[in-house]
């Protein structure tokens, strides 16, 4: 589990996501802006509508990954289990589904090659220790992308929470203004 | 997890605030995650003990037992066999899990005592 001590202060961007502004001081950051209040709330919420439309294009990527890797793995299992076939000379028996519901009895001899379908209609035969390269190798990149996919989604999220504290903070100042401007209008009436 | 202003006190945010409310956020989202892989990895032992218990029953000599896609032929012994190396790493795997979960909890707890500390009722840490 990371434990890094993010100091985001130095970070202005991460793989097209911006960073939200870590602001000190909310008088000094709408002076800096020269936004007044509600100009600033409405730009905030509006970064905060886009870092949510971001993190649900990566939520459904991390999804399809998480659902890739398991797919290799098996892959994998196959090839190995073949591979431990071969030194007894015995043929495999496999039952597997030809349509939902109805399986079919396969008599799989031994063999040293594989065919691997890549995608796009496109199947190759491979030596198993191709084959059994080719796989781990794929199934490195997918947990290595998985791995950079989560690292985005923290920061996204720090992003997010980042800017829902300032959206609050804006608006409690505002109010605190407001009251303070109450509490003068009072006492020059009295 | 909220972090709502209270009605319109001046709060003042330090840096290091913003990163401790961050943080809690993070440990929070990996505490939801780790409590469904805690729960699947609970039910895919509960798998194994069954499938264990089936296979004592059963006497047939050879069982189909699914590797990928397809259901292989094979004798009894090996599916015990795997049946019980699957059920380890299940085990250990879990046992991680529940670790971990157990160091974010205490991580949130030691959190919440300092962001409660100063900011008393301006947020709130609760889950909804």
């Amino acid at each position: 589990m990371e434990t890094s001590a993010s100091t985001s202060a130095s970070v202005t961007e991460r793989r097209g996501i911006p960073a939200a502004a870590f602001v000190e001081d909310v008088q000094i950051y709408l002076s800096q802006t020269g936004l007044d209040v509600n100009s600033a709330l409405a730009f905030l919420q509006e970064r905060l509508q886009q870092y949510r439309v971001v993190e649900m294009k990566l939520l459904a990527q991390q999804r399809d990954l998480q659902a890739k890797i398991p797919d290799i793995e098996k892959c994998l299992d196959v090839v190995a289990t073949l591979q431990a076939k071969k030194g007894t000379g015995e043929a495999l028996i496999a039952d597997f589904e030809i349509s939902e519901g109805i399986y079919s009895r396969a008599r799989i001899e031994d063999t040293d090659s594989v065919c691997l379908w890549l995608g796009a209609n496109v199947m190759l035969e491979y030596s198993r220790e191709e084959a059994t390269a080719l796989l781990q190798k794929n199934l490195e990149n997918a947990k290595a992308s998985l791995e950079v996919l989560v690292a985005d989604l923290q920061f996204l999220r720090d992003q997010v929470t980042i800017t829902q504290v300032t959206i609050a903070r804006v608006y409690n100042w505002d109010v605190h203004q407001r009251r303070l401007q109450q509490a003068v209008a009072t006492a020059s009436e009295s | 997890m909220q972090q709502s202003g209270a009605s319109g006190s001046e709060m003042e945010v330090t840096w290091e605030d913003q990163q401790n409310i961050n943080k809690f956020g993070r440990l929070n989202n990996r505490l939801h995650e780790l409590e469904d892989e805690i729960k699947i990895a609970k039910e895919t032992n509960e798998n194994f003990e069954d499938a264990s218990n089936e296979l004592i029953l059963t006497d047939e000599e050879i069982v189909r037992f699914q590797i990928g896609e397809v259901f292989a032929h094979v004798p009894k012994d090996e599916v015990e066999n795997r049946i019980e190396q699957m059920k380890e790493v299940t085990e250990k795997n879990l046992e991680k899990l529940i670790e971990e979960k157990e160091s974010i909890l205490s991580q949130m707890a030691e959190l919440k005592k300092i962001l409660y500390g100063k900011f008393k009722d301006s947020i709130n840490l609760e889950e909804d």
